[in-house]
């Protein structure tokens, strides 16, 4: 291959971008409390405490800052894809949300299914170059979510269920309870419900075969 | 349209959008897209270990259908 010639060349603030698309999922996995208690801030607009200090103040603008900020994020992203669904003939609409922390953006509308792909490999490529095209024009990195034709949420809709069926399991027997491999975006998932349940969960194993267990509390 | 796409999505990810080109050739293998970015971004269109490099060839085998393509990075400075 003759790519494998120039591999050498690699400019580090792509590799840490192209690092950063799986890495940062990890992260999050790792700490599901601290995304979840971020997330649900930056959702609200303001602060969630409801007792103002002194620095409610410049914590709610800081966070619209950040909202704006990953609204911007969403237009690179919209633009980037929407030239690509007209070059390639392909009906689509672009949604764009900001969601928790991260920018969210869904194609809808016709027939997809060619930009998900086999297990979304191809809506996982697909985010990953949406990423970089972000990381572009901003010079952050971005944790942009994509998703096509609800793909990613009715995924994470059954992992949901699986994790809310394992915590039943949990509570009732009091014993640690291993999830089957997912992947990190999945993980995260889980870790949320089980947070929300009361419960703690941690990551175990290596990739691919690395899975979600669930503790008692 | 394929190199036009490729060529969409690869000017996004560079520092020099007006330096990346895309050659489609009809091979016998079937069809060939060959990419070409300045030097400095050839780094950036293959990514560690390849990832990008990938990304990009998944979408655009999506978007070939059934006859696929292949694509090459072409290393302009070594090129023979």
């Amino acid at each position: 291959m003759r790519e494998s010639a120039t591999d050498p060349v690699v400019d580090e603030a792509t590799e840490a971008a192209a690092e950063d698309g799986t890495d940062e999922i990890s992260e999050a996995d790792r700490e599901p409390n601290d995304r979840e208690a971020s997330d649900g801030e930056a959702s609200d607009g303001e602060p969630s405490d409801g007792e103002a200090s002194d620095e409610a103040g410049s914590e709610a603008s800081e966070s619209s800052l950040r909202i704006e900020q990953l609204e911007h994020e969403g237009d690179i992203a919209a633009d980037y894809l929407e030239e690509l669904l007209d070059i390639a003939d392909v009906d689509g609409d672009l949604d764009m949300d900001v969601d928790g922390d991260r920018a969210a953006v869904s194609i809808v509308g016709g027939d997809l299914s060619a930009l998900v792909g086999r297990d979304g490999e191809v809506l996982d490529a697909l985010q990953e170059l949406t990423r970089l095209a972000v990381y572009q024009q901003t010079g952050e990195r971005s944790r942009l979510m994509l998703d096509v034709d609800g793909f990613r949420a009715a995924k994470k809709a059954a992992v949901v269920r699986i994790a809310e069926d394992a915590v039943k399991v949990v509570k009732e027997s009091g014993e640690p309870q291993p999830l089957e491999p997912m992947t990190p975006f999945e993980r995260k998932v889980v870790h949320d419900v089980v947070a929300e349940a009361g419960l703690t969960s941690e990551s175990e194993g290596v990739e691919p075969k690395r899975h979600v267990v669930i503790l008692p509390s | 349209m394929l190199a036009e796409a490729l060529e969409h999505l690869v000017r996004g990810i560079v520092r020099s959008p007006d330096d990346v080109s895309v050659l489609s050739k009809e091979t016998r293998r079937g069809r060939l897209l060959e990419v070409r970015v300045h030097p400095d971004d050839l780094g950036k269109v293959i990514g560690r270990a390849g990832r990008t490099a990938t990304a990009l060839r998944t979408v655009i085998g999506a978007l070939a259908g059934k006859g696929g393509a292949r694509v090459d990075f072409v290393d302009v400075d070594r090129r023979r």
